[in-house]
């Protein structure tokens, strides 16, 4: 499971070691901690809105789409909506191609998403499944976690079709 | 030295993914050291069960006695089944691999009209157990306008209602059954790279180098 994972991190660039470090060496010193974690010194982190760039993790064909409306909310899309997006980059013989206007489902997003009983969660990066405008997905597989909000949100389907859900 | 590997392992339990982070990660790992790692994460993530609306009777259910109140039972799902004569019903245990489902029950309509058929004859079940309750409470129910994939979602039991064509191109059965971590597409991309040398079929003499 370690290896599954430490291969999706080197993905994005990321050493799962080095994270699962750097949380040890956080708990060692408390001072380092604390600077680490003091909610000036961090990131900001927002809704998804037009122009933001995100990550399709579906075997739809597209790898990257940009976010050109959020369907619900006036400040943006966050974990469990859907967007209408525009493919931005593509693989070349995929169901998508570059320039396709298409719906898609947030499934990752930097924003942290509240929980019912107070946690909140929050991802690495943004990323989008891709649906049709009825809400079937266009992909047959989904890979990355997911999170139990698609469930409340009528997204059975895409979570039925994810391996991990977070 | 055990214990540090056990301390990242639950860590990265705790925190749910490597790409996830919980804001209170850290109270839930506190309360992780004790028992075992694995069962109570599972619990965890049973009372996450957002969505349908049996949230709390199924809490309930799992945890403390047995009440027989859920949504839809796996046998009278299999009887409506058979009663619509779905074709190909498939029930999978994806108690293991799965947390927010124990059944996952395939069925295939043989055309849209038919699937919708499904949907509507389990809903109708749902509606009879509860006559003369108070409140009807309904499982919810995605893909009822398009005809080709329905997903009834009632708690322990989901039930995909697909077509012939949307059967073949989700395949979910090699999903679940294989397991949860899906190898198909990284094994296309490792072929993909292979240099693979040309055939040569030209009837041409090879030259001796003399």
């Amino acid at each position: 499971m370690a290896a599954t994972f430490a291969s999706k991190c080197s993905r994005v660039g990321r050493s799962l070691w080095g994270g699962l470090g750097n949380n040890l060496s956080g708990l060692l010193s408390a001072s380092h901690e604390t600077a680490c974690n003091h909610f000036l010194s961090q990131q900001q982190r927002t809704f998804i809105q037009m122009r933001t760039v995100l990550k399709v993790v579906d075997n739809s064909g597209a790898k990257k789409v940009m976010c050109i409306q959020a369907l619900k909310g006036k400040k943006g899309a966050r974990l469990g909506d859907t967007i209408i997006a525009s493919v931005k980059e593509a693989y070349p013989n995929g169901k998508v191609k570059k320039g396709k206007v298409v719906y898609g489902v947030v499934v990752r997003a930097a924003m942290q998403r509240g929980r019912c009983d107070g946690s909140e969660v929050k991802f690495d990066d943004n990323a989008v499944v891709l649906v049709d405008k009825q809400g079937q997905p266009i992909g047959t597989r989904v890979f990355g976690p997911v999170p139990h909000e698609l469930r409340q949100k009528k997204h059975v389907k895409i979570l039925s079709l994810a391996g991990h859900i977070a | 030295m055990a214990l540090s590997t056990s301390r990242t392992l639950l860590r990265s339990f705790a925190s749910l993914s490597p790409f996830a982070r919980c804001s209170n990660s850290t109270s839930y790992g506190d309360s992780l050291w004790s028992s075992e790692p694995r069962a109570i994460f599972k619990a965890l993530l049973q009372e996450w069960k957002l969505g349908f609306p049996s949230l709390s009777r199924a809490l309930y259910c799992s945890t403390a006695d047995f009440k027989k109140n859920e949504l839809l039972e796996l046998q009278e799902v299999e009887k409506v089944l058979s009663d619509v004569r779905a074709d190909n019903v498939k029930v999978i245990p994806v108690q293991k691999h799965c947390a927010w489902a124990d059944f996952m029950v395939i069925a295939t309509g043989r055309s849209t009209w038919h699937v919708k058929n499904i949907a509507q004859a389990l809903i109708y079940k749902v509606k009879q157990k509860q006559k003369g309750a108070q409140r009807l409470m309904l499982p919810s129910v995605e893909g009822q306008e398009g005809g080709k994939w329905i997903v009834i979602d009632s708690g322990k039991v989901v039930v995909h209602a697909l077509d012939e064509k949307a059967r073949d191109y989700y395949s979910l059965e090699s999903l679940w059954t294989t397991g949860t971590s899906e190898k198909e597409p990284i094994q296309d991309l490792e072929k993909a790279l292979v240099k693979i040398r040309r055939k040569n079929n030209s009837k041409k003499q090879a030259k001796k180098s003399a």
